[in-house]
């Protein structure tokens, strides 16, 4: 229900440009309440690009910023920048109802200063609206120099897919951006601030941020893993201890980590972060989890691994290993006030086989911790030796056996192999290091073959079934489909369990034996244990027990601060539209990943050496520069580090809100035309033509270039053509309207021009000269005077020759008449405007009616301008139709004089 | 005659990479843009972006006034010492 007599404000402004303003502040001199909404950072609308307005050449910026300055700040107008009007509808006591929502800039618009400090800092360049895509802005920007608010604001198009899929919690447009920027330190800090084991990553991660890369619907998806590594190799040659200790601020709180897998190492880093004791336990001799034991060395070495621990023990985590944790009790005993156990998967499954005692049978757990950190390497020289298992840690034991000397190395798996669970590049690269596949055949004994040697004979699968994840859970085989396999060794790799077991009496399991927690906090059934990575999700990926780790940490933290725990951890932005910038990406080279150099099989396998190079500088930000830039703003923080008032804020949110109001004036404005629909006039194809508009930011004072400057090559034109009627009045593009202004500016542009460039020669080609406003004619006439060449002809093709100069070809309507050509350094192309039709959305109670040519109409313009077809609903400016300043502030006068009159009426109804 | 224009988003970003080398050819003696594009192996207009988008953040700077072709020079510019705590 309204209330009339109870509105939020009197008259809601829509677009805060000239008319906006001029309507605001009339109504506001009036002792009207305004609220004004403009959905730019700043107002002042087109007028504030401009150099000078015709013909008085006075300084745009000096008209417009003190109505900007007044708008902003007089007591009447409620100012609402950044923000969008959803919808109004009408009350039925003749009110409004209005929703809208301010946009989150990202930016604390009270404390930031305007010093631009993060727009110099940022490493996204983007096209520049304001300068109409002169030149570029960061995606942290003051809009222009004059804006008001001078606030900045951080340009945000979703979350970087990349970002959005890493479990970790990883800013991989970041640090990708960073890479690109040069600055690896600032990229592996970003990385660190995340995910503490950098190194570990950059070798051993499986990458879904690649999978999920924008780029991967083209040529290929950025190296982020490639381009980490050279990140990580880089810095860590130059720090081989961390430059950080413990953060001051230190707690009493104490914290126990079961396990430093992964998980634990990283629930330990960030809660170390936080100030609290945090103490690692770990049952084996040495850190890491499944990165020390379950990975061979030519993926993660072990030197790589210690130093990425070190990252986490300089904050002051202890990790005290060869301590196994027997029961909570004992740790509550200790007197630790939480506990996060990340006790791993690392329980192998073992299946009977007959006659698994005639050959050398064990787990994959135990092969590998052998391999690892074992005193000696297993003794598998000269035998054959297979592994039962087509998962990743199936082709880790294979392919670790194979740099042992064997005689053959053999994987046995149920599945067919395009239905393997390794990846593709492992089963690749295990064939390609003489890994024999039997794929699709299920193991039925071992038996000691005529030679005495063991065998072990396979029957191939008939049929096979899948879970939704696609673990198998169930098989037929075929009799008669025997195949034997020499097997003096036979490894199991056919699943791992949770080692749960010490703590099943203490918390609540899962029937696979997983802890059973809460999915958003990861909290046990014992309100002081948190639990994640293997424990909680099964057998997963590192990156993901990692953002397990972090989670856990940052609910561990509210929990021991007793703050409540019902708080959102991930954002909540939407991820960015691939296919949207796949499709705005047409025109992008097509730039193929840069291949990762390999040693040759035979030569990898002769040792544990990691076989991946990494990048050289070169090709790792070349391999940067190919992201996308999905998301806008890459999350690299730089602007956060750069702002001396800490007003980066990326947690803001959009707000929502509804009001009542009295009245409404619709200033909106009007589009330009773009002139790239005229293929002919070259624009868009060849650089030295440009728009009215672009021309206009040549000549401002806050102008994008050093001067009026050629776009192709930084010259001064000698010689500049200005080519009226584009679009405008022009059936082709189904614009039949004359600009009102195209004669008049073109003349301003001229005069400039001469000013700027006194040697120039600046010809108009013209169909007419539509000179009809005030001391208009007189304008035009000095710009004759001033030498410029009118030139009476409709110009039907620009072709660029050499030098990038262009030849104007033209119907010369005086003169020598015919079809001429002319040769300019420079073409401005005077383009025509559009009715605005995001305008016409704005009314949900019905339809607001327009002229032929989807302006606004008012349908008594003479006797009541800026009335629509809705009562109260008026219109002001530009969005009725084109026309000059001078016009445009009568208007909006005219219409601020008829919202005030509704709003008397409503008030005394 | 111009090269092929491409993608002025992909040309934009480009810069984060460019600008190192247009600093390591101007550091020595200022340049116009065609001799900086020369240097660098990039289109005339591209390589105008770029060193523009510099010029705007304070990396690098015009000297003078425009040679009898009409081309600025452009000299590298020290970075300016932060003034905040």
């Amino acid at each position: 229900m309204s209330d009339k007599n109870n509105l939020d404000y009197d008259v809601m402004v829509v677009g805060a440009g000239t008319a906006g303003m001029e309507a605001s502040l009339s109504l506001g001199d009036m002792g009207y309440k305004v609220l004004l909404v403009e959905k730019q950072p700043s107002i002042g609308g087109r007028t504030i690009l401009l150099s000078k307005v015709f013909p008085t050449l006075d300084c745009a910026s000096c008209i417009s910023t003190p109505k900007m300055a007044s708008s902003a700040h007089h007591p009447n107008i409620t100012l609402m920048t950044y923000s969008e009007v959803d919808g109004i509808t009408k009350n039925a006591d003749g009110s409004f109802h209005v929703n809208l929502h301010k946009k989150p800039t990202y930016v604390d618009q009270v404390t930031c200063t305007g010093c631009g400090q993060c727009a110099t800092a940022c490493t996204v360049p983007l096209p520049d609206e304001y300068n109409y895509n002169m030149i570029a802005r960061r995606a942290a920007h003051i809009p222009f120099p004059q804006a008001v608010p001078k606030k900045a604001v951080i340009s945000r198009g979703g979350q970087a897919p990349c970002m959005h899929t890493c479990p970790a919690g990883v800013k991989p447009s970041g640090f990708v951006s960073l890479v690109r920027a040069g600055k690896y330190e600032e990229g592996f800090k970003l990385h660190l601030a995340d995910a503490p084991l950098v190194g570990s990553l950059s070798r051993a991660c499986y990458a879904p941020c690649e999978g999920e890369c924008t780029r991967d619907e083209m040529e290929g998806s950025v190296n982020i893993r490639a381009i980490k590594r050279f990140m990580v190799d880089w810095y860590y040659e130059r720090h081989p201890e961390p430059d950080y200790g413990p953060v001051e601020n230190q707690l009493d709180t104490k914290v126990a980590v079961i396990g430093s897998g992964p998980g634990g190492l990283t629930a330990a880093f960030h809660l170390a972060k936080q100030g609290h004791q945090v103490t690692v336990f770990e049952a084996e001799a040495h850190a890491g989890g499944m990165l020390r034991h379950g990975m061979p060395a030519y993926r993660m070495p072990n030197e790589l691994l210690d130093r990425d621990i070190k990252n986490i023990t300089a904050l002051g985590v202890e990790i005290r290993t060869n301590t196994r944790v027997e029961s909570i009790a004992s740790l509550k005993e200790q007197g630790f006030d939480a506990v996060f156990t990340g006790v791993g998967n690392q329980n192998p499954r073992i299946i009977p086989i007959t006659g698994n005692n005639l050959a050398d049978v064990t787990d994959c757990m135990k092969f590998l911790k052998e391999t690892n950190v074992g005193d000696e390497l297993p003794d598998i020289e000269g035998k054959d030796f297979v592994v039962l298992g087509g998962g990743n840690v199936a082709f880790d034991v294979a392919r670790a056996a194979v740099r042992m000397g064997t005689k053959s190395v053999s994987i046995v798996c149920l599945e067919a192999k395009d239905k393997m669970p390794a990846h593709g590049f492992e089963v690749r690269e295990a064939e390609e290091e003489g890994v024999r596949l039997y794929t699709g055949v299920s193991s039925k004994r071992i038996f000691k073959g005529d030679s005495g040697k063991s065998i072990l004979e396979v029957l191939n699968v008939a049929s096979i079934e899948f879970d939704d994840k696609g673990r198998t859970t169930g098989f037929t085989t075929a009799e008669g489909t025997e195949q034997q396999i020499p097997a003096d060794v036979v490894v199991m790799a056919v699943g791992l369990s949770p080692s749960t077991l010490p703590f099943e009496n203490e918390l609540e399991l899962n029937g696979n034996k997983t802890i059973k927690t809460d999915d958003q906090t990861l909290q046990t059934s014992d309100p002081m244990v948190f639990a994640g990575g293997d424990a909680v999700l099964g057998p997963s990926i590192i990156c993901e027990a990692m953002g397990q780790g972090r989670k856990a940490a940052f609910y561990i933290d509210r929990f021991l601060k007793k703050e409540p725990l019902d708080v959102p951890f991930d954002s909540d932005l939407e991820v960015a539209d691939k296919k949207a910038i796949v499709a705005c990406s047409g025109k992008c080279s097509c730039i193929k990943p840069t291949a990762i150099r390999e040693h040759e099989p035979k030569k990898r396998i002769q040792s544990f050496e990691p076989y991946e190079e990494t990048m050289t500088e070169d090709e790792a930000r070349a391999s940067a520069n190919r992201c996308l830039g999905c998301g806008e703003c890459s999350q690299c923080q730089e602007c956060v580090n750069a702002c001396p008032a800490n007003c980066i804020n990326f947690n803001m949110k959009t707000d929502r809100m509804e009001m009542t109001v009295g009245s409404v004036i619709v200033s909106t404005g009007y589009e330009i035309l773009d002139p790239a629909g005229k293929e002919l006039m070259g624009y868009g194809k060849y650089p030295n033509v440009i728009s009215g508009p672009q021309m206009d930011r040549l000549l401002a004072p806050t102008r994008p270039y050093n001067g009026v400057l050629r776009p192709s090559d930084g010259k001064e034109p000698e010689s500049i053509a200005i080519v009226l009627c584009n679009g405008s009045r022009d059936h082709t593009v189904c614009n039949p309207l004359c600009c009102r202004i195209g004669c008049m500016y073109s003349a301003k542009h001229a005069q400039l021009v001469m000013g700027a460039l006194p040697l120039a020669d600046v010809t108009i080609y013209y169909i007419d000269i539509r000179a009809f406003g005030k001391g208009y004619d007189e304008f035009y006439e000095q710009s004759k005077g001033m030498g410029v060449q009118y030139t009476k002809g409709k110009v039907a093709r620009i072709e660029e020759i050499e030098g990038g100069n262009l030849r104007v070809h033209y119907e010369d309507m005086e003169g020598e008449g015919g079809i001429q050509t002319a040769e300019h350094d420079m073409v401005v192309l005077t383009v025509g405007f559009l009715p605005n039709l995001e305008s016409l959305k704005l009314y949900k109670g019905g339809e607001v009616e327009t002229d032929p040519f989807a302006y606004i109409r008012e349908p008594d313009a003479t006797a009541q301008p800026g009335r629509t077809n809705i009562a109260g609903l008026f219109a002001a400016g530009t969005v009725i139709g084109a026309r000059d300043i001078p016009d445009t502030v009568l208007h909006a006068c005219a219409s601020s004089a008829q919202a005030a009159g509704y709003i008397e009426k409503l008030r005394k109804a | 005659m111009s090269a092929i224009r491409r993608d002025m988003r992909e040309v934009m970003r480009d810069e984060m990479i460019m600008r190192d080398r247009i600093i390591a050819v101007i550091q020595e003696e200022p340049k116009t843009v065609p001799e900086i594009a020369e240097a660098i192996g990039a289109p005339n207009h591209e390589t105008v972006c770029w060193v523009m988008a510099m010029r705007r953040y304070g990396m690098i700077e015009e000297v003078g006034r425009p040679d009898v072709d009409g081309y600025f020079k452009y000299e590298y510019k020290e970075p300016e010492e932060e003034t905040h705590a």
